[in-house]
């Protein structure tokens, strides 16, 4: 009596049916979503918390070239700290002698190992400059004048998109 | 008779699409795709800095004036002048302007691009501006006066090719 009671408990047993339909549709418009915001263009490291870029209209793309990041604490060239900013002058960069500046010997150092392996074009490539928006153009100025003394007069200001 | 009826909910149930290895793919296409994914949208603005170059001594036809428009970024207003060779001194001082900052506005920036316009149409070929900006200027004046420069309602094209120079104390 106990066994056939349980055979018929088992028996009229369905398991719930799960419903994966509206699943599938998050699934589908998050995925849509992604696939629209998947980016194949240079990713940007090394920008710190408390950086501000500023806004603007441009539509241009980044390109994968050397990147000068200027906070308002450091100066970073590829993720590495160069020097130190301390009251929106750059230590280390003396703006009669630019050329004992680490910026200077690591801009001609690159210049230099292009121009070996023949691998520099007849323009030479722009420095992409991650910059924050509060500072002055007298520190930004004196990486300008630094770079072109280098070779490396085209500059690529990276901005949010506004 | 009795045997179809007792297999058509059997077929049925076989018509069923199987959701589970997409909903598989989806779960790994997601968090991959979450991570690749940019929220950032960083664009970029083309300039360059000044550099020594050879003068070309061939004089351009009129209608074909080249003129550099050359905007310095003061404190408190935005100078104004206009260089070309092939015009006379008087003509080309006729276009320089100033544009005063009130007390603690923002610069008059929709002054200037009326100017800038102006330029433009005058003399149609011209493509170069150079930014002078003095020591204490932001870096995002500095970005606002490109912004204004290069493009009219972000669709005309006025002055696409910005240089940045320091100004020569």
């Amino acid at each position: 009596m106990r066994q056939y009671g349980t055979k018929r408990a088992a028996r009229s047993f369905n398991p719930p049916k799960l419903n994966i339909t509206s699943m599938m549709d998050m699934f589908t418009i998050i995925l849509i979503f992604l696939l629209f915001s998947f980016s194949s263009k240079p990713e940007i490291t090394g920008l710190e918390k408390n950086m501000e870029l500023p806004q603007s209209t441009a539509k241009s793309d980044l390109q994968e070239t050397i990147k000068l990041i200027l906070s308002r604490s450091t100066l970073k060239m590829e993720d590495e700290v160069i020097a130190e900013i301390s009251k929106g002058t750059i230590v280390g960069l003396d703006p009669e002698n630019l050329k004992s500046s680490e910026l200077f010997q690591g801009l001609a150092q690159r210049a230099a190992s292009k121009t070996e392996h023949g691998t520099e074009p007849a323009e030479p490539a722009p420095i992409l400059l991650l910059c924050d928006r509060r500072l002055p153009f007298k520190t930004i100025n004196q990486i300008t004048k630094t770079a072109a003394l280098a070779g490396y007069p085209n500059f690529q200001f990276a901005v949010l998109k506004k | 008779m009795s045997g179809l009826r007792k297999r058509k909910p059997r077929a049925e149930a076989d018509g069923d699409v199987d959701m589970v290895p997409i909903m598989n793919m989806f779960l790994v296409l997601v968090p991959f795709l979450l991570m690749s994914a940019s929220f950032l949208h960083i664009k970029a603005i083309n300039t360059s800095v000044p550099v020594l170059g050879s003068v070309s001594s061939e004089h351009p036809v009129e209608a074909e004036v080249k003129a550099i428009v050359v905007v310095e970024l003061k404190e408190r207003a935005i100078s104004l002048s206009l260089n070309a060779d092939a015009l006379k001194p008087e003509t080309a001082l006729g276009w320089s302007r100033e544009f005063l900052k009130k007390g603690d506005d923002p610069f008059p920036f929709s002054m200037l691009a009326n100017h800038l316009e102006e330029i433009k149409s005058a003399y149609p070929a011209s493509d170069t501006l150079i930014i002078v900006p003095h020591g204490d200027v932001l870096y995002d004046t500095i970005i606002e006066t490109m912004d204004v420069a290069r493009y009219r309602q972000a669709e005309t094209k006025l002055f696409p090719n910005v240089v940045i120079s320091g100004k020569i104390e």
